[in-house]
């Protein structure tokens, strides 16, 4: 009974590391695209676009198999038709991260975009009016604003995420989820196993809650609260 | 916008080099879903090729995980003793059902020995060995119900799952003779309402209900009446080995490592550990 537990307790370390990583690529890509949509540029509004409309569209199980899965079927059927006797094995863990990472990215460039054009144009503007180079300026004026307006969508979009995580069975990660119902179905006791799982993904979401009110207390210093 | 598009790309990259640092759970979480190696079996002489088995371990007694994480049950005892035939060594691969089939053909294993039985819609996307089992279904109602023929049980409530190949059986067979037959969409809701009465029974696969059902409390007071229905029109041909296509070979390899289990009494003691009757139907 208790090497079930501590298997779920493995698969909860999995989620953590599946979940962390796919939020850098997720930033990473919601930066990008966030850029690429208030650049102005046709080419670069007409990609994310794109981007941000099939992925939010889709829904992320069939994203996933498509993905992967796809993905390898037809990376094998190149292979095969130039001959090669290979198969490709992608890495799970890395391809759970970036395809996850890639779906939530689509959600973090609204919010990143949102969050950019909160700031008033003015603030970039007397920076710029002070001789400060462009990562100067996004550092010192545009991020700590932007942080303030993006934490709100940020916080749901990493809650749905590590939610999101249970799905990266589907591509053969032992994650929690999965291993509570082997545990459940190996000793016909559902509700304990399901109950713990649910209860670690409480730990988990609540952790993170309790850092990113600390980020928002800091990164809104200096601003009045209409309540407070 | 363009000083804004240069910075964001310069962050962009810091990120991407920060990524590749946090990314160093990844060595240690690999481990953790690479194939788990045969248990119990005793160790191979390393130059035996591998062969990939994909199971999904949530089916007990058939393919389920013991509290230490070592795949076992009746499915994972039949491939080790075919792997032991055909001089392969068993590899297991854990896969979610939904993706069991995708995962084939993406060649993340070779075979798929998980109780997969073997139907039409499965057959046109990949191929099967000859069965290595069959569990037959079987009718439940209270025990002492007066049974001489099927006819016999007109105007009892059976409960059966809907989709499933007994619900093929009892709409073809028993709703004929004056059977009430209500489809259900899980067959533990048809255990439930059993039991708060609305039912009087069910048609169910054997094992199923055995360990679902007649082994526990609430399945007191019931038991089997009739034949054992295994009739192919309804219940199909049963579980086979699951691999892609183009595997002819390894697929005459697999029917001919069924048949050499089947005479040499290994096949008998596997199914001994785990049934009171014959699981391999006839």
């Amino acid at each position: 009974m208790s090497g079930y537990f501590s298997s779920i307790l493995q698969g909860a370390l999995l989620t953590v590391g599946v979940s962390l990583a796919a939020l850098m690529v997720a930033v990473l890509l919601g930066l990008l695209g966030a850029v690429a949509k208030l650049s102005g540029r046709p080419i670069l509004v007409g990609l994310a676009t794109v981007y941000t409309t099939l992925v939010r569209g889709v829904p992320e199980l069939v994203l996933m198999l498509l993905i992967y899965y796809g993905g390898t079927i037809g990376l094998n059927n190149l292979l095969e038709a130039m001959g090669s006797k290979a198969s490709v094995d992608i890495n799970p863990f890395l391809a759970g991260v970036l395809t996850i990472g890639f779906i939530y990215g689509a959600y973090m460039t609204e919010t990143f975009r949102g969050a950019i054009l909160s700031i008033p144009k003015g603030q970039m503007e007397a920076a710029w009016a002070f001789g400060m180079g462009p990562v100067r300026t996004f550092l010192r004026i545009t991020a700590p604003q932007m942080v303030r307006y993006a934490l709100p969508g940020f916080t749901n979009n990493w809650l749905v995420l590590i939610k999101a995580t249970a799905l990266v069975s589907l591509i053969g990660l032992q994650e929690m989820t999965y291993l509570a119902k082997q545990a459940s179905a190996a000793t016909r006791e559902p509700f304990t196993f399901f109950l713990f799982a649910a209860a670690l993904f409480l730990v988990y979401t609540s952790v993170s809650l309790w850092a990113l009110r600390w980020l928002d207390r800091r990164f809104s210093l200096g601003v009045k609260r209409a309540n407070a | 916008m363009k000083n804004l598009l240069l910075s964001l790309s310069l962050i962009g990259a810091a990120a991407l080099v920060g990524c590749g640092k946090t990314e160093t759970p990844a060595p240690e979480a690999a481990p953790a879903a690479a194939p788990v190696a045969a248990p119990a079996a005793a160790p191979a002489p390393a130059e035996l090729p591998e062969l990939k088995v994909a199971i999904d371990p949530t089916y007990e007694p058939f393919t389920f995980k013991t509290a230490d994480g070592k795949p076992t049950g009746f499915d994972v005892d039949i491939a080790e003793a075919l792997c032991n035939e055909i001089k392969r060594k068993c590899v297991y691969v854990e896969q979610v059902w939904d993706s069991m089939i995708p995962g084939l053909q993406a060649k993340k294993y070779d075979v798929i020995i998980s109780s997969m039985s073997v139907t039409e819609e499965r057959q046109q996307v990949v191929d099967f060995s000859d069965k290595y089992y069959f569990t037959p279904s079987r009718i439940v109602v209270k025990t002492g119900t007066a049974f001489t023929d099927l006819a016999s049980l007109k105007g009892k409530k059976l409960g059966v799952l809907k989709g499933s190949t007994q619900e093929k059986y009892a709409m073809g067979e028993l709703k004929t003779v004056g059977v009430n037959v209500v489809p259900y969409e899980a067959q533990d809701q048809v255990y439930l309402d059993i039991k708060s009465g609305r039912l009087d029974g069910t048609v169910a696969d054997q094992v199923e209900v055995n360990g679902g059902f007649l082994s526990k409390p609430e399945g007191a007071g019931y038991g089997f009446v009739g034949p054992v229905l295994a009739d192919a029109k309804y219940f199909g041909t049963g579980v086979g080995v699951a691999l892609r296509k183009d595997e002819t070979a390894l697929k005459e390899q697999l029917n001919a490592a069924i048949k050499a289990i089947r005479s040499n009494g290994v096949y008998e003691t596997v199914s001994k550990k785990y049934f009171d009757f014959d699981v391999y139907g006839n």
